[in-house]
């Protein structure tokens, strides 16, 4: 029998480090120091928080809205934190994108009092939705009605524990379909809110369950 | 109770509260404040204290007593902790822990979890009993008064955990830190739906038109409420535009510049039959909560604010707010989304035109403002988060937890 999909879905609480920046040069400093569950949650986490899809990570988000320094918001925004194996390399990829803007621009801009950038973690809590999937429908079905944070869970966070999401991983294990695999690895994770993703999914796997359940001159 | 909050609430929150019952069951969670009437804190502690208990959670709530000096010395604390220059002497501190200790000793302070709110309370930890303690502060901690807070950290450092409304609240300590929200209860009847002829029946007993579209603040006659800069957007906006604006509020028993602020704000209208200042008695929520429903546009124009749940509120009842960027309102209002931030008068002015003008614009912005709150501001939410902060005490170190 094939290994069932188990849905689960997950809520995180921030946690302060009772850190703050109020330049781009404090920024750096304490980017150096903070520990990963802060990296974790100021670049993975970005999605949980429903922002308009203007940036992809709280330090880029920061560098646009409260410092106006687009140019360095622009490129951190371009740092893709899945193509790094550690979370120091992704550390070291966004102070090498800081120091060559500070060696551009020496003398940043001081954000707004109550603008200062916090550095937060997060608590995660992990549950069962009590749904499971044991075929393609049923996954389908699944990903239409699941909580938003169970998309969340199998398709960003997955990312960090196994290197892909946990959909792709289902249907190409389990399940033994490659290519309606690779079609979903191939969804810009960083493009779309989290019911377009759901959309996305949904879409792709309608596809191949529609062109399969049609017969010579069939139509649906 | 919870199952009331079925259909309204986010199912995800309710799932989760079930499941931290289920590993919470049976144990204590003692919540300690200063007054069982009267404000926030007593508000949501009245319909949190049912759910909990519901949960097979055994959910106690005590008051601390102290007297008029008492009193006044936590005011000043509080008011020092919000940036007022303030002197608190050592006489004065003295006397807050002596208080402290003599409710320590006649309370009964043995839980599984004790959740003590805002500073009155805070030297209870001297005599803390074996379960996990937690300081809740609700209070605006981004710009204490100088000397307030390392006082305030001696009793801190002590928890094992202290809880803020916002990140930018929160302080360096070396014990874990979460940032809990408020929120709103929308079985309140500050927020419960109302029947069409409810609020229309509220809104004429004011003498208010009906006929003609509503812009509304409430708040109290305060001057970082900024009610004169409100009622300048608002003849900004009817030159082109036929509205009536409401400034709708209570008076605070505690804020003796609450009558001069709104013979001003009189003053200021200069007649206009078109503005109404509403001073409501106290306890007007179903009133309050009926001048919302009947709003087109409703404003929080403050200049410096606490977290501003009046926001929520509102857009609970699918309106769009315009708020100043101040306090927490950025946090409830994503801009150009579910409302709008502004940071002048003319800015205020502009988004209400605005919405007056794109009646389905601003229909689309209230609904996913009302969607906003649903997932973010609601009072099963917030003690989906207590109970979550207990549970993560108890299992330190850890950051990602599997129920």
């Amino acid at each position: 029998m094939t290994e069932p999909f188990d849905f689960k879905q997950c809520t995180t609480m921030l946690k302060s480090t009772g850190k703050r920046a109020r330049n781009l040069r404090e920024l750096r400093e304490c980017i150096t120091v903070i520990d990963e569950e802060s990296m974790f949650h100021h670049t993975f986490q970005y999605f949980l928080k429903g922002h308009l899809l203007e940036y992809t990570n709280d330090f880029a988000h920061w560098a646009g809205e409260s410092l106006e320094e687009r140019a360095l918001s622009e490129r951190l925004s371009s740092i893709d934190p899945y193509e790094f194996d550690t979370m120091e390399s992704l550390r070291k990829s966004i102070l090498t994108v800081i120091d060559d803007y500070l060696k551009k621009f020496p003398e940043p801009r001081q954000a707004m009092a109550g603008d200062e950038f916090y550095f937060n973690q997060t608590l995660t809590l992990i549950f069962s939705s009590g749904i499971r999937a044991r075929n393609l429908a049923e996954c389908l079905m699944g990903i239409k009605y699941v909580d938003p944070t169970s998309i969340y869970y199998h398709f960003f966070e997955a990312r960090m524990r196994l290197g892909a999401d946990d959909f792709s991983t289902w249907i190409a294990g389990p399940l033994e379909r490659k290519s309606l695999a690779e079609k979903i690895r191939a969804i810009d994770p960083f493009m779309h809110s989290l019911e377009e993703i759901r959309q996305h999914l949904y879409d792709t796997i309608e596809t191949e369950l529609k062109t399969e359940m049609k017969t010579p001159g069939g139509e649906l | 109770m919870i199952e009331k909050y079925h259909g309204i609430s986010p199912k995800s929150d309710l799932v989760l509260l079930q499941k931290l019952g289920e590993r919470l069951a049976g144990k204590s969670f003692l919540h300690i404040n200063s007054t069982r009437a009267g404000g926030g804190v007593a508000e949501i502690l009245h319909r949190m204290i049912p759910i909990i208990s519901e949960l097979g959670i055994k959910a106690r709530w005590e008051v601390i007593e102290g007297d008029e000096l008492f009193f006044d010395i936590t005011k000043k604390i509080h008011n020092s902790l919000q940036g007022k220059a303030e002197s608190i002497t050592g006489e004065m501190w003295d006397y807050h822990r002596e208080v402290n200790r003599r409710n320590a000793a006649k309370l009964d302070l043995g839980a599984d979890a004790v959740l003590i709110h805002d500073p009155q309370p805070i030297a209870l930890v001297e005599s803390k009993t074996p379960g996990k303690w937690l300081w809740r502060c609700h209070i605006d901690l981004s710009a204490p008064w100088e000397g307030i807070w390392e006082h305030l950290s001696r009793y801190c450092s002590k928890y094992d955990a202290a809880i803020f409304s916002v990140a930018k609240f929160a302080q360096a300590m070396h014990i874990d830190e979460f940032i809990i929200p408020p929120s709103i209860d929308p079985l309140s009847a500050k927020n419960r739906e109302m029947t069409p002829q409810e609020i229309r029946d509220a809104v004429t007993k004011y003498g208010l038109p009906i006929d003609r579209p509503m812009i509304l603040q409430v708040s109290r006659f305060d001057r970082f409420k900024d009610p004169v800069g409100v009622i300048e957007a608002f003849r900004l906006v009817r030159k082109y535009n036929d509205c009536v604006l409401v400034l709708a509020g209570s008076p605070a028993t505690d804020d003796p510049e609450g009558e001069t602020v709104l013979n001003e704000v009189r003053n200021y209208t200069d007649g206009d039959p078109d503005v109404f200042v509403l001073l409501l008695p106290a306890f007007s929520d179903e009133d309050i909560n009926a001048l919302q429903r009947a709003a087109t546009v409703i404003l929080q124009k403050s200049l410096k604010e606490g977290f501003g749940l009046t926001v929520s509120e509102a857009m609970w009842k699918g309106k769009p707010v315009i708020g100043g960027a101040v306090g927490g309102i950025p946090l409830q209002i994503m801009h150009g989304h579910n409302g709008f931030l502004v940071y002048s008068v003319e800015g205020a002015a502009f988004r209400v035109r605005q919405l007056l003008n794109d009646p389905s614009r601003a229909e689309a912005m209230g609904g996913k403002a009302r969607e906003y709150i649903r997932n973010n501001f609601l009072i099963t939410r917030q003690t989906r988060d207590y109970l979550s902060a207990w549970f993560a005490v108890e299992n330190k170190g850890k950051n990602v937890l599997e129920l």
